[in-house]
């Protein structure tokens, strides 16, 4: 029983007619759901989840998981295009993707996250099939130390997010952190920040603050802008509306990147896909030779963090599938279908049903490529949008953004949180705060304090517990490295001008 | 003579037709969707809970419109509860609710929503616990756990959830019983809690038997001692924690539903009509068995007063736990 025969089993069942169609069904709603703001990938599944009850277990995990990471491919159309983020993973793409679509070459865009997003995406299956058991095991690992030590590698990413200034960086992500904090605390059930609003409880969700930070405040400052005649170049021809092979060539460390960062990021069950994208736009700026160039519309900021995130699909699957452990939203949802279809989920899943985790597997390697095939021609036809003027083009960012925020709660209250953030996020633009900073803060902001409370609680308020552990350790020494990176880049710059002169 | 006496009732017969027919066309029977309110977001046990009632109830054909599970998280149970309050009169809204409904509002001074403003309608189902350790740990009953614990104070840890749940309040309870002392660290998800524990970063964990089941299994874990009052018949040869001479009370974790305040009495009735029915299906009984829940079948004035007592209960519980309590 090795794994080219087991892959074999597996195919055959994936490609019977009746699981390639599921499949297909699965990764065409995906991405649609990834497309929509707001309605996720869980809420749909979840709404799905009866009809899935006649049908053949094999297959209806097969149409689920569809969804699951066909949404994964969506998400990023709206922040390439209108600024808007799809779906929570696809906040990074904003940066440098929307710069792309400013810049007339949106069809790139969305054209290299597509296949960044196959390619990723199918070394994640490649790691789910290959190393699924001994990486859950090293995830086990991972105890609160090891995540705070994460979360703070995360957030010394800020270092790449700022702009001209790394005073006004850190500005913005301490408000993120802050923001982060409102509602109820886990640890002593009381409530922190929320004025006696009982719809503050939950907490501010992150779908309306970042669409409102992208998408309503990059509208409001473009119609103050004269009218806001032309923002967008169309680029004529199909040829410019896809990514050129200078364009591939470039993006072939964030390929690699984006995929082993989202792999094993998945696979971490307290991290996440949003963290995961993060971390890997955080790495290519750092490994890129121009790095001042990331935010304006570099392609490599589009592919390592859509790549990362579809990576990140096969790795959440990991410790459900091994282990029965649910890593997110989502993961769990896929869970409770399984327990209600009559499976046990746990350690012995893989063992006693070979022909369910194959048959996922070889229709994970399927579904990619009906993703990229079904992806890539109508990067065209979404390119077409920016052809709208801006009297139709703004109000339907408006609406879709309003729309979209109200779908994830249902909640008026939300909408409002969006138009705050709105507001904050012009105010932001205007004084040239990188709103990503703030959303790194608010991502990372309430698993890294869970994580450090965890970690004393552990230690009986020992903080040696973060260093004297060999995972967290050598995590929190690359995140000093990343914060010792501008001090460095202006020291060598002192020394060069030194030099000059003394020449 | 006869046939007066046959026509008597005969009358009576026809007129109380008549008045029944009339009850029977003021019967209540949803014209709608019903939004079904739960206080998790989507994949949470609530919203699994009801997801799956919601299809059972379909199954057997004993509602004839569709149920909608509408994901109202945030601040414990505070945001469904409200939510639930402000639709008032509305007939085809009802809620799942669970423990948390009961101890949520009474450590969290925003939570002014309380069990006693909604409607209650039915309790389904008793949720059991178990303790359970790592498959190589030391602890092999109770005793040895609390006897490490004591030769140790503060430095064994127990995963669970928020410091309200019942994981922590049975925490409160057994360390006051015994005398000792261990670390209580909260996880927001499941599946941290229990990867803390096989990972070994914690020693004990209170779980769901049904959670806990594949991974005994599969020898990952061992399970010490039910939370019940009777030993599982799932896990037969595991003894109650009382059989250990721990004598704690037991906190029920509960699910069921409940509807809007001052819900009309037809309402309730056609609600009460529908679990009934459902509560003696096949595919319930398997339901329960599959998930190792206990029938907690309960309604009417009884279901109010385990509301009562329960809400009775936790507030000593809290306050001896040292959380504040709020009303």
């Amino acid at each position: 029983m090795d794994a080219l025969s087991n892959l074999l089993l597996g195919f055959s069942v994936a490609l019977t007619p009746v699981n390639l169609f599921w499949c297909l069904v699965g990764v065409i709603l995906g991405t649609m759901v990834g497309v929509l703001p707001g309605l996720g990938p869980a809420a749909t599944i979840a709404m799905l989840l009866p009809l899935t009850l006649k049908m053949d277990h094999t297959t209806a995990i097969i149409a689920l998981a569809g969804i699951f990471y066909g949404a994964r491919y969506g998400g990023s159309t709206t922040s390439i295009l209108l600024n808007i983020p799809g779906e929570s993973s696809s906040v990074v793409t904003c940066l440098d993707g929307y710069q792309m679509a400013r810049k007339g070459r949106a069809g790139a865009a969305l054209g290299i996250s597509a296949i960044a997003s196959f390619i990723a995406g199918t070394v994640g299956v490649l790691g789910l099939m290959l190393i699924a058991p001994p990486l859950a095991r090293f995830a086990l690992r991972f105890a609160p130390p090891e995540y705070f030590a994460l979360m703070v590698l995360g957030l010394a990413m800020v270092v790449f997010l700022a702009g001209e200034s790394m005073v006004k960086a850190l500005l913005a992500m301490l408000i993120g952190l802050w923001i982060a904090t409102i509602g109820t605390d886990l640890f002593t059930a009381e409530s922190r920040f929320t004025f006696g609003q009982t719809k503050l409880l939950g907490g501010v969700d992150f779908i309306a603050a970042t669409v409102g930070i992208f998408a309503i405040g990059e509208v409001l400052v473009n119609l103050e802008s004269q009218g806001g005649a032309e923002i967008f170049k169309i680029a004529k021809g199909l040829r410019n509306l896809l990514p050129t092979l200078q364009d591939l060539k470039d993006c072939r460390f964030a390929f690699l990147n984006g995929s082993i960062v989202g792999f094993f990021v998945g696979a971490l069950p307290g991290a996440g896909a949003t963290v995961a994208s993060f971390m890997s736009y955080g790495i290519e700026k750092a490994f890129s030779r121009h790095p001042e160039k990331f935010g304006t519309g570099v392609i490599e900021g589009v592919a390592a963090p859509e790549g990362a995130n579809n990576a990140d699909a096969g790795g959440a699957l990991v410790p459900l599938l091994t282990l029965g452990i649910p890593g997110g939203n989502t993961t769990a949802i896929l869970l409770g279908g399984l327990i209600l279809w009559g499976y046990k989920p746990g350690p012995l899943l893989i063992q006693e049903h070979p022909e369910l985790f194959w048959g996922l597997v070889a229709s994970m390697y399927i579904g990619n490529v009906l993703l990229l095939v079904l992806n890539l021609p109508l990067v065209p036809l979404f390119a077409q949008i920016l052809r709208l003027p801006y009297y139709v083009l703004y109000p339907l960012i408006v609406g879709i953004s309003i729309v979209g925020v109200y779908s994830v709660n249902n909640s008026l209250f939300d909408v409002w949180m969006m138009g705050f953030f709105g507001l904050l996020g012009y105010l932001m633009r205007k004084l040239d705060f990188p709103a990503a900073a703030l959303i790194l803060g608010m991502v990372l902001g309430d698993s890294l304090e869970r994580a450090l409370r965890q970690s004393l609680m552990m230690s009986q308020g020992d903080l040696m517990i973060l260093v004297n552990r060999p995972i967290s350790a050598t995590l929190l020494l690359i995140a000093a490295m990343i914060l010792c990176l501008p001090a460095a880049r202006k020291v060598r710059s002192w020394r060069v001008e030194a030099i000059e002169r003394e020449s | 003579m006869k046939y007066r006496a046959m026509g008597l009732p005969m009358i009576i017969a026809v007129l109380l037709s008549f008045t029944f027919n009339r009850a029977w066309s003021q019967e209540f029977k949803p014209s709608k969707q019903i939004e079904t309110v739960v206080h998790t977001g989507p994949g949470g046990g609530s919203d699994l809970f009801a997801r799956a009632i919601a299809e059972l109830l379909q199954k057997e054909k004993l509602i004839s419109q569709r149920m909608q599970v509408v994901n109202k998280s945030g601040g414990g149970s505070a945001v469904a509860m409200s939510y639930l309050a402000e639709k008032k009169g509305e007939t085809h809204t009802i809620g799942f609710f669970t423990g948390v409904w009961v101890t949520n509002p009474l450590t969290t001074a925003e939570a002014t929503v309380t069990m006693k403003d909604l409607t209650p309608i039915v309790r389904l189902v008793l949720e059991p616990a178990v303790i359970a350790v790592k498959a190589d740990s030391p602890y092999k009953t109770m005793k040895d756990f609390i006897e490490a614990a004591k030769k140790s104070p503060n430095q064994l840890r127990q995963s669970g959830g928020s410091v309200t749940s019942r994981d922590n309040l049975m925490r409160m309870l057994i360390q006051k019983a015994t005398g000792t002392q261990w670390t209580f660290i909260s996880f927001p998800s499941g599946g941290e809690r229990l990867s803390n524990l096989l990972g070994g970063h914690v020693q004990l964990m209170v779980i769901e038997p049904q959670e806990a089941g594949e991974q005994i299994r599969a020898g990952n874990l061992r399970v010490i001692a039910s939370l019940t009052e009777k030993r599982l018949a799932s896990l037969a040869n595991v003894p109650t924690i009382k059989e250990q001479g721990i004598d704690v009370p037991l906190i029920p974790q509960a699910r069921g539903v409940v509807a809007p305040p001052a819900a009309p009495r037809e309402e309730v009735q056609y609600w009460e009509g529908v679990f009934d029915r459902f509560a003696k299906t096949a595919s319930w009984k398997q339901y329960v068995e599959q998930n190792q829940f206990e029938d907690g079948y309960l309604k009417g004035p009884a279901l109010s007063k385990f509301f009562d007592d329960l809400t009775v209960q936790m507030r000593d519980v809290l306050k001896e736990a040292g959380a504040k309590v709020v009303r």
